[in-house]
């Protein structure tokens, strides 16, 4: 097991190179530091030179991707010109604390309404409550995150307050006062997060569920006199989660995508807006941590689920 | 599964004896029985339907309508749904009906385009590395890995700043990041295929690999071609209208349906029409291409039922 683990990570280890050489390259040949002093009046060309020689613009792009390696390597990540100067770090650990969050409760959510709503409606296929959890999954993945977000944030937060006088929610922001506060802000955000991908999960757990329910074994297991809880439980849930697992791993990247329009939507101070700002402003030192953050998290969640498949499926060795 | 049995009748002669075993009719062909299938499908009518209206009127909307694209009415702006404007004006008194017309016009445009680049990409990716499978395929395998660790939302936006202003630009810019699926699909099935009876028989007949590729293993995924083209047109209209959202998309006088509900989206508490309309009609098309695609994929597999 361990061997498999540390073979997986050797492996991706080129992926990960590729990946953020590719990122760098691109934020690199389309996003110009220069571009902030075109609208400054009195910088001269020392402001000019001293920009260049600051982002090496005068070299190569590879150069300039070596060079930040070179300094990843000795534990510096550079300082966030888009964030007041301040070391890239930092930001890192305060950002990535508010994306974390909203989406680990999101997650979370989306795990357990992922499995319910997917084995219920397999259960009972063709009932009524398969064709709500249907249907609510067409719509899910039929809608865009900041639509669902929008209608959201204008129906709970500005339209309910208005109707009722009573204000549960906040419409944008993260409050972090208290712990309700917490909740009274976090709520609106994870619902958009969770609702969009929950649409996928339910219904790929649905087809896993359906897929099991008419298979030999679940036949055997009744005709042998098991109750039909523990049938569901020992030997349709357990199986259904090999495919569950599957999808969870493949959330994380849909996760951050996800959350970086929220945040757009609810003005939550996470990732997702230091990147569009990193962007926005050339700050490739930004832009490069949260790539290398999000390739990572990939990576390790492919690693987990294959571990994972190792407990669940006794036919998956690792040797 | 619904073999009926027959009421054991007097057999008059061969000729009734054919009919009642079926080997009187022409069998049917696979195409054909796919299309019945399809017609039969409750959500493949409705999806059709429903994708037919909008196109329909997206095209035909302009020209029903009094006013013109850009025309602007100071005195009627900011109004709400009426009859003289179906869906309400824009702070430029620009009549929104028009508006959202002119934007589906680009969105379905942007979503076809995308959705026929990204397939053929990854058709032919996949074929080609599930084909000759060695270092080919290991290649291909390893971009594949690359794109799928790097958001893909990420690239969009990074991308977006430079080229995002043109429809076309946005159609080539999302298919080289979504043809991954279609990508491995393919190459899954071509995996499966190439060991069969008929491509080993074409193989020694002396057809080269193109003609293999071409001419019988790419036929035998046109099912799957198919489904793949509908589910990615809707993922191309969500990752277009999100690019517009994020302030990143076509640009005047270009409009598309995703800059509608951007340019409106910090009115939608006075003028919340000018985010639902837009928003509406971008969840019904990617609900139809998503029925269509689901309903082609249950009736072009050949283990489902033929009822």
């Amino acid at each position: 097991m361990f061997a498999f683990a540390l073979r997986r990570l050797l492996a991706s280890i080129p992926i990960l190179f590729v990946a953020t050489f590719g990122v760098f390259w691109a934020t690199a040949s389309v996003t110009n530091p220069l571009d902030a002093l075109a609208t400054c009046n009195t910088c001269d060309q020392t402001a000019y030179d001293r920009i260049i020689d600051l982002y090496e613009l005068d070299k190569p792009i590879p150069t300039r991707y070596l060079s930040w390696l070179g300094d990843v390597a000795t534990g510096d990540f550079g300082t966030a010109t888009s964030q007041g100067e301040r070391p890239v770090s930092e930001i890192f650990w305060e950002r990535g604390r508010n994306t974390m969050l909203l989406a680990l409760p999101a997650f979370a959510l989306l795990m357990v309404f992922g499995v319910a709503a997917g084995t219920y409606s397999a259960l009972r296929q063709y009932s009524a409550g398969d064709y709500a959890v249907t249907s609510m999954s067409y719509f899910g993945l039929a809608m865009p995150t900041f639509f669902f977000g929008l209608l959201l944030q204008v129906v709970m937060a500005i339209w309910f307050p208005r109707w009722t006088g009573w204000k549960p929610f906040w419409s944008s922001g993260m409050h972090l006062e208290s712990f309700g506060q917490y909740l009274s802000s976090v709520t609106l955000p994870v619902l958009t997060l969770m609702f969009v991908l929950l649409a996928g999960d339910s219904r790929f757990i649905r087809a896993a569920v359906l897929d099991i329910k008419s298979a030999d074994h679940i036949r055997t297991a009744r005709a042998k006199g098991l109750s039909e809880s523990k049938v569901i439980r020992r030997h349709i849930f357990r199986n259904a989660m090999i495919p569950a697992v599957t999808v969870w791993s493949l959330n994380a990247s849909a996760l951050f995508g996800g959350s970086l329009i929220t945040e757009t939507v609810f003005s939550w101070p996470g990732f997702g807006r230091l990147i569009i700002d990193g962007i926005n402003a050339a700050d490739l030192d930004v832009v490069m941590i949260v790539t290398v953050t999000i390739a990572l998290l990939v990576v390790i969640m492919n690693l987990l689920a294959d571990i994972a498949y190792g407990f669940l499926d006794p036919r998956v060795r690792y040797d | 599964m619904t073999d009926k049995i027959a009421p054991s009748p007097v057999v008059a002669d061969a000729a009734d004896l054919n009919e009642l075993l079926g080997l009187a009719d022409k069998p049917e062909s696979l195409g054909r029985q796919a299309w019945n299938r399809f017609r039969r499908h409750k959500l493949a009518i409705v999806g059709s339907a429903m994708l037919l209206f909008l196109v329909a009127s997206f095209w035909i909307g302009e020209f029903l309508s009094p006013y013109e694209i850009g025309e602007t009415n100071v005195i009627d702006r900011k109004q709400g749904p009426s009859l003289s404007h179906p869906f309400g004006t824009d702070a430029l008194g620009r009549d929104y009906f028009v508006r959202a017309m002119y934007g589906g016009q680009f969105s379905i445009r942007i979503a076809l385009l995308t959705a026929v680049l990204a397939t053929t990409l990854g058709t032919l990716v996949g074929a080609v590395s599930g084909y000759f499978a060695g270092w080919v395929d290991a290649v291909s395998n390893f971009v594949i890995n690359v794109l799928l660790s790097v958001p893909l939302i990420l690239v969009l936006i990074i991308f977006g700043r430079e080229y995002g202003a043109s429809p076309t630009a946005i159609a080539f810019l999302i298919a080289a990041i979504s043809w991954t699926r279609a990508g491995r699909l393919v190459r899954a099935q071509v995996l499966q295929l190439k060991e069969s009876e008929f491509v080993q028989a074409a193989r020694a007949a002396g057809a080269g690999p193109g003609r293999i590729i071409f001419r019988h293993l790419l036929p035998n995924l046109v099912g799957t071609l198919l489904v793949e083209i509908t589910l990615l047109a809707g993922t191309a209209i969500i990752l277009e209208s999100t690019l517009s959202f994020l302030g990143l998309g076509v640009q005047a006088p270009a409009t598309t349906l995703g800059t509608l509900i951007d340019e409106s989206a910090g009115n939608i508490d006075t003028a919340p029409w000018e985010v639902l309309i837009p928003g509406a009609i971008v969840t019904l098309i990617i609900l139809s291409f998503n029925f269509i695609g689901d309903a082609l994929r249950d009736a072009l597999d050949p283990k489902s039922d033929s009822e």
